[in-house]
């Protein structure tokens, strides 16, 4: 413990990123975290770029072109998957704070963000090919 | 024994998470639908502005976007508060971040229902 209060706070902060030593658990609690905070970020760019909308079909149009992009495309999958993990994940967080499926949980973080990759790959398949 | 990582926290209040699961569980469900619209029946897996305009004549859909935005934004804002809770912020810090949060969330929903009705009226 006091190894942890000498250390610098950067020092500390940067053993929040150290993917060794983790339960599966505290994996899951991690994975969430990453998504919500790219899903925020994305939320609010999201709420902006709409507003092409208001300008009518030449801006909105316009902008539609510029995204008909790969790398958008991507950037469009990836929040598609971080969307379904954090979903999938957070139905999961909901019944065990209710005390539901407690025993289950691990497996069910694994089934449930599994189903979340296979969904997200029907979305990408969806995205690319067409 | 491992700490609860997701139940309430200090600084958050019981009815704050609750809010967040509640609004979280309804945010998934909106989300799935607003997915698959936009995504996987969408001609080439993005709506144009015409058919964006015509999506939102059936009045369904303006209630459901509305209540989309007014359930995400409240969701991420009590979401992101709670990660800077583990930041352990003084007093002072979090009385700044509620006040933030609020004036954030309250633009970001009035901005989204403004935005999402001047779209269904363009149809009218």
């Amino acid at each position: 413990m006091s190894q942890i209060t000498t250390q610098s706070p950067l020092t500390r902060a940067a053993k929040w990123f150290d993917p060794r030593f983790r339960t599966v658990n505290m994996l899951g609690f991690i994975l969430n975290r990453i998504t919500a905070l790219g899903l925020t970020l994305y939320l609010f760019l999201h709420l902006s770029v709409l507003s092409q909308l208001a300008v009518g079909p030449g801006g909105y149009d316009k902008f539609i072109s510029i995204i008909h992009n790969p790398l958008f495309t991507f950037g469009e999958v990836l929040v598609v998957t971080a969307g379904m993990m954090h979903g999938l994940n957070g139905a999961r967080i909901v019944l065990n704070s209710l005390g539901v499926a407690i025993r289950i949980q691990k497996m069910l973080l694994i089934v449930l963000l599994s189903i979340a990759v296979v969904i997200s790959f029907v979305f990408a398949v969806r995205m690319f090919l067409v | 024994m491992e700490k609860n990582l997701y139940g309430p926290k200090s600084g958050e209040g019981t009815w704050l998470w609750l809010a967040k699961i509640i609004s979280g569980a309804l945010v998934a469900v909106i989300l799935f639908i607003h997915l698959v619209v936009n995504h996987l029946v969408a001609p080439n897996g993005l709506l144009s502005y015409a058919e964006i305009v015509k999506y939102y004549q059936n009045p369904i859909i303006p209630v459901m976007e509305i209540l989309f935005v007014t359930l995400a934004v409240p969701h991420a804002l009590i979401g992101l508060r709670g990660i800077i809770l583990d930041l352990k912020p003084t007093r002072a810090i979090l009385n700044g971040i509620n006040w933030l949060f609020s004036v954030v969330g309250v633009i970001a929903i009035i901005y989204g229902v403004w935005l999402i009705l001047t779209i269904a009226s363009r149809g009218a």
